[in-house]
């Protein structure tokens, strides 16, 4: 889970990146008419997407999304910017809780009274 | 009781919900393996860069096709490792509340060593009850 959830982040990190400075170079790539580094750059982001998605889903299963944040997050590797949103999103809401309650000792359980 | 059960485990497939489901992912899958097949005739016309979407498309459509049928399998047998604490932090199957909400301490009026701890729990009980409502709920998504 721990392991999971830190190589999730990773990725939602690096794909975020670079999936920007694609953004940036295909801009540019309007005035400066020279394909090579948006090539290069989006054939990159390309192969990150998929090691994303093979570090996503397993999380999502885990986290035992229902299919809307599901899409969301697999999705979210090929918006601009929305990897971030999602990752914090997805922390605040499911991780962190869920971090909560593997982690935290039980509370002693004092036996029903009546 | 497991025999109907069993059959009634199945039927949230058919819900409209699903079915969105259901529809958006042969959509999806007919739309990647149709750009791997475009690019696959922009690499034959000598695009070479188009060789690596030649290949992503049809991974990409297999990834839909594995996630959409895990995510079902999931939804019918839920993990056996999830505890039923993990269900109560989880969203998914928001369990109910224990019965009668959380107890009171105190309230029977009989004295008790244990009295604070049962206060912390009753409290923790409810927090938990508190973070939980809302969960599995995606605004807009779903």
């Amino acid at each position: 889970m721990r392991l999971n959830v830190a190589l999730y982040r990773v990725m939602a990190y690096v794909t975020g990146v670079v999936l920007i400075v694609l953004c940036i170079l295909a801009i540019m790539q309007i005035f400066v008419n020279d394909e090579a580094a948006v090539n290069v750059v989006g054939t990159i982001h390309g192969g990150l997407y998929i090691v994303y998605l093979l570090v996503a889903f397993p999380l999502t299963r885990r986290l035992r999304l229902t299919p809307g944040p599901t899409v969301a997050v697999l999705l979210a590797g090929t918006i601009p910017v929305m990897t971030f949103i999602v990752e914090r999103h997805i922390s605040h809401r499911y991780i962190e809780p869920a971090m909560a309650g593997g982690a935290a000792p039980h509370p002693p359980v004092p036996q029903p009274r009546s | 009781m497991s025999g109907t059960r069993e059959s009634s485990r199945w039927r949230f497939l058919i819900t409209p919900k699903w079915l969105g489901w259901h529809a958006l992912v042969i959509l999806s899958v007919l739309g990647m393996l149709w750009l791997g097949n475009w690019q696959l005739h922009r690499a034959e016309a000598g695009n070479a860069l188009s060789w690596a979407y030649t290949f992503e498309w049809p991974l990409f459509a297999i990834f839909a096709v594995v996630f959409w049928a895990k995510t079902i399998r999931d939804e019918v047998h839920p993990p056996a490792e999830a505890t039923p604490r993990d269900a109560v932090a989880l969203p998914g199957g928001i369990p109910a509340p224990p019965p009668g909400g959380p107890r009171l301490a105190g309230g029977d009026g009989e004295p008790g060593e244990d009295d604070e701890e049962l206060a912390a729990y009753n409290a923790y009980l409810a927090r938990l009850t508190k973070e939980v409502r809302g969960h599995g709920r995606w605004h807009g998504l779903r």
